[in-house]
């Protein structure tokens, strides 16, 4: 019998060029989500909240109106940890506590159940938002983003201090950028039509596959005379469009008990319906073993082509998800 | 300098917002609206650098209104409004002081708004954070109308 419970959603960043532009509503989105069938959506909240960081009586009713009348509620909110806002120093863990503290409130306001936070909170300061988090009834979460991996230095210490209190309201939400095992054959592309030396290209993709560090990687590098621009595309494989041939599963599955939220990252849906460097099969299928229990929120982080929208990428990544979905319950 | 981000998602200097603004029955100055270049909104004491430039000369701190949710703040302001934000789709009105304001027609404006993403560092540092590029410069024309 199955275990699996994966449910699918929309996180409102997939939209924010539209959103931006001033050329999509928020209620425009939830009609997208719930026409593809969806119930579930996800709200940034730096880029959504009308009063952030405050969730005034009318926002609260406005969400509550989208569940009511297209059957899309909030799954989860996903906040931002601003530990640099100020000039003179960074935010004391004290003030870390307190945003925290502020977005688990905004959530129960919400009746929404997962908060997800960044790993500039401190695994200390997680520790003591534990009995906020229970208090609200809100599971605080960082999110696991390239190029951590889920378990890379940072996110083991979060993962230790989630086992030393024993919550069950602290996790994470592993972002699938994480997993990429393909450069994006499209930037590769651009830049060499952009005047990107092919070999030089290959040779960038070549020292990632091979997990050569990246300081060594530079030096081969400098050493071929790469210029500026094949230097940048060299360190954006070790950053945040890092991609590796054999992805961090098993830290995934070691990490599934805290994780109630996930994040489907996609750069670009091809012609053939895969994304264009994370392997969803592989890991669509990690999640079923592991009975996963929860949402998977499409974001979209790509560039939108000429005569498109985000909606148009959206549609296709659920649809991407849904396929896979259906060959495994077979 | 090294990495800096740029995410523009709208147009940042606002087309048909120059125009003069009155003080005590005079013209006392003009405005325009400026949208940050970003894909969310970012508390005021992020910005870094924050100056105007109109036909090649720039305007002095002490006369630049930098106005946002019914609040006024002068440049050197910025960096201590640590609560409070701008949000993305909110403009904010840059407002200058100049005796008799702008005439009508064509103005070039030039501004420089660099702001710290609070939540991202730079690679291997603990304080010092990703720079982001939220300048514009473009021609704004002030109608006969209101100037």
């Amino acid at each position: 019998m199955k275990m699996s419970n994966i449910k699918l959603g929309v996180t409102t960043h997939s939209y924010v060029a539209e959103w931006v532009d001033d050329k999509a509503t928020l209620e425009d989105m939830v009609r997208h989500i719930a026409d593809l069938g969806c119930d579930g959506m996800e709200i940034v909240a730096t880029s959504m909240f009308p009063e952030y960081p405050y969730v005034s009586d009318a926002y609260a009713g406005e969400i509550r109106r989208y569940a009511a009348d297209y059957g899309v509620k909030l799954v989860a909110i996903s906040g931002n940890m601003d530990r640099g806002k100020r000039y003179d120093r960074n935010l004391s863990e004290g003030e870390r506590l307190a945003v925290v503290i502020r977005d688990l409130q905004n959530a129960n306001k919400l009746e929404c159940s997962v908060l997800k936070s960044q790993f500039l909170i401190s695994p200390q300061v997680m520790q003591r938002a534990a009995k906020y988090a229970e208090y609200y009834g809100v599971k605080l979460t960082i999110e696991i983003h390239n190029p951590e991996t889920p378990t890379s230095k940072i996110m083991t210490d979060y993962y230790n201090a989630f086992e030393e209190t024993g919550s069950k309201y602290l996790g994470f939400v592993p972002d699938f950028g994480m997993f990429a095992d393909r450069p994006n054959k499209a930037d590769m592309d651009r830049a060499i039509a952009g005047g990107a030396n092919r070999e030089i290209v290959e040779t960038a993709i070549k020292l990632r596959y091979d997990g050569v560090s990246r300081e060594d990687g530079r030096k081969i590098l400098t050493e071929k005379n790469a210029t500026p621009m094949e230097m940048n595309l060299f360190e954006s494989m070790y950053g945040f469009m890092q991609f590796s041939k054999n992805p961090d599963f098993d830290g995934l599955r070691k990490i599934m008990k805290y994780s109630p939220h996930m994040h489907g990252k996609f750069i670009d849906i091809l012609e053939d319906g895969t994304e264009a460097t994370i392997p969803y099969d592989k890991i669509l299928k990690v999640l079923d073993e592991e009975n996963y229990d929860g949402y998977i929120v499409s974001e979209f982080e790509g560039q939108v082509k000429p005569g498109h929208s985000s909606f148009d990428y959206v549609r296709r990544h659920i649809a991407l998800e849904r396929k896979i979905l259906a060959e495994l319950n077979q | 300098m090294g990495f800096v981000m740029r995410v523009k998602l709208t147009e940042t200097l606002r087309d048909g917002t120059l125009k003069n603004y009155f003080e005590n029955g005079k013209k006392a100055g003009y405005q325009f609206d400026v949208r940050l270049a970003y894909y969310r909104g970012h508390y005021l004491s992020v910005i870094d650098e924050f100056k105007v430039e109109v036909d090649n000369e720039e305007v002095d701190d002490m006369d630049i209104r930098f106005c946002v949710n019914g609040k006024e703040f002068m440049p050197c302001q910025l960096r201590e409004a640590y609560y409070e934000f701008w949000n993305i789709k909110k403009p904010a009105t840059i407002k200058v002081r100049k005796d008799g304001g702008l005439a009508a027609g064509e103005h070039n404006v030039k501004l420089t708004l660099m702001f710290r993403n609070p939540y991202l560092p730079q690679p291997g540092a603990e304080d010092r954070y990703t720079p982001v590029d939220s300048c514009d410069e473009k021609i704004l024309v002030l109608e006969d109308a209101i100037a």
